[in-house]
């Protein structure tokens, strides 16, 4: 458990009357249905080298971290496999939006699980779609990815020996570097965190005492090859983000919000590039964008400043000392998460969320016997912020997801952000 | 220097700071499909200020440009040209 997964897990307490969900869901259609009896072999398999799909969530008493606890090998129960039909996409949908609001409670459930839905109103001429769900401090999107690889790789290996050469690495290596470095380098960026947000930032969701369900919308593009933007600063964070940015803006003035400066956390994968690297544990660092709702009027000129914000950052080492305060947060009680977000304990956290989750890998173009068509990820945001928008590419489909809290934004506003972000990409809707 | 000897220090950067041990780059390799995401490339821009004296501008970070490190080393050339 790092630091970021200890914060979400302590900002449930801010609305301790309703079960906060921490799902997030990772959905991939296939071109016909599924069998689920191959994910639970799979799985079973899987349990055989690693526990913590069958993983708890316990903290020792009277004192101590929170961690994942498994059991010895033969007592492992697998996470639950379960199967529906449903005649439509907007059934389908219905769904995923159940899998969002039934909130796995990571102490008494597996902190995963799946759901085969068969799409169609014919069998015979049904698509599939996996839904693994999971608690969000399990696994990163990334993660996620990297253990359908391995199941996918455990269900065409019929052979006793799961992989060829060195085995998967479940969970990142430790730091090597000392304790005592270590511990000014998370100070360090603990004291940095502070001085973010001089004015607590605002969000969708400030003063929502009854946060309502969790909702998305999932849209696919194509990049218009006519274009004659073919730059790769558009696949950029910094582009995207100024370009949500400018869409919040606007959700900004109709709504009549304050326009303090938006603070947007903006997620690091630290994995080494080429190797799927680390599955569970959130293998990430953050870096923190600051801008106000006026410079989004030159989507061009905001991008420039928000990568020259990060090529800051990293010069300075920011990106790097927050990957260490993420792993030194988990000595500190939970009771006191809240403070090290930069806006304090005020309770306000980011303005929006946003993440670029990047490519579903080449080596899962087919999975459980089947070709992938598409696939996206949809994490669950808390009701502060309230709003989150992701994108990814399942080549050669853009992905945009925006998961919302029901009372913090309206499905007319999301429609409205989708269509900025669209333009502003020069992307063709696919039908 | 000449555009190899820079695509050899790009990728010798790219490999010690940037890619898993056992899944190097090679000169000619397209840097995008080899993984590299926003915050890596924008190591390698950080590498080039440092090494080469220059911040490359935003109009210039097209897909020609940042395709390999053979065609980033071929851009630094021509911006050290005098032309």
């Amino acid at each position: 458990m790092r630091g970021a997964d200890l914060v979400l897990i302590a900002m449930q307490s801010l609305w301790a009357r309703g079960r906060v969900s921490n799902n997030t869901l990772l959905v991939v259609q296939c071109d016909a249905p599924i069998a689920p009896e191959r994910i639970r072999r799979a799985l079973d398999r899987f349990l055989g080298s690693c526990p913590w799909p069958a993983a708890r969530l316990r903290r020792p008493f009277p004192w101590g971290k929170l961690h994942w606890a498994a059991g010895p090998p033969a007592a492992l129960v697998p996470p639950p496999v379960r199967r529906r039909s449903v005649a439509s996409y907007a059934e389908l949908h219905r769904e995923l939006e159940a899998e969002l609001n039934s909130p796995i409670d990571p102490r008494r459930d597996p902190p995963l699980r799946f759901l085969i839905v068969d799409c169609g109103p014919e069998p015979a001429t049904a698509q599939g779609f996996l839904v693994l769900t999971w608690f969000h401090p399990l696994m990163d999107p990334r993660g996620g990815q990297n253990l359908l690889m391995q199941l996918a790789h455990l269900d065409s290996d019929e052979g006793d020996a799961p992989r060829a050469g060195a085995p998967p690495s479940f969970v990142p290596d430790p730091d090597p570097r000392p304790l005592r470095e270590r511990g000014r380098l998370g100070r360090r960026s603990l004291r940095y965190m502070r001085t973010l947000a001089p004015v607590p930032p605002v969000s969708p969701g400030t003063g929502l005492t009854s946060p309502g369900l969790v909702r998305f919308r999932q849209e696919g593009f194509v990049e218009d090859q006519s274009s004659a933007r073919g730059e790769r600063a558009t696949r950029e964070i910094t582009w995207r983000l100024a370009l949500v940015g400018k869409a919040m803006a606007g959700l900004w003035d109709r709504r009549g919000l304050p326009a303090v400066p938006f603070l947007v956390p903006i997620s690091v994968d630290l994995r080494p590039k080429g190797d799927a690297g680390p599955t569970f544990g959130n293998w990430l660092a953050f870096h923190f964008a600051r801008f106000s709702p006026a410079e989004t009027a030159d989507v061009a000129g905001l991008a420039r400043a928000l990568r020259a914000q990060m090529a800051d950052a990293v010069r300075d080492g920011q990106i790097d000392a927050n990957a260490v305060a993420m792993e030194f947060l988990h000595y500190r009680p939970l009771a006191l998460m809240r403070r090290y977000l930069p806006a304090g304990s005020s309770g306000e956290t980011f303005s929006f969320n946003c993440a670029d989750l990047v490519e579903f890998p080449a080596t899962l173009e087919r999975l459980f016997g089947h070709s992938v068509v598409n696939a996206y990820h949809v994490p669950a945001v808390l009701p502060r912020p309230g709003i989150g928008v992701f994108f990814n590419r399942c080549a050669p489909t853009n992905n945009l997801v925006i998961s919302w809290i029901d009372g913090a934004v309206s499905e007319e506003e999301v429609a409205q952000i989708v269509e900025v972000v669209r333009d502003g990409m020069e992307w063709t809707r696919l039908p | 220097m000449e555009p190899d000897q820079i695509a050899d220090a790009l990728t010798a950067f790219i490999n010690t700071n940037i890619m898993a041990r056992g899944h190097p780059v090679r000169p000619n390799d397209d840097l995008e499909a080899a993984g590299l995401d926003s915050m890596a490339l924008l190591k390698v821009l950080l590498f080039i200020e440092a090494e080469f004296g220059f911040w490359i501008p935003d109009e210039d970070l097209v897909r020609d440009t940042l395709r390999s490190p053979l065609a980033l080393a071929n851009y630094i050339r021509r911006r050290q040209s005098p032309s």
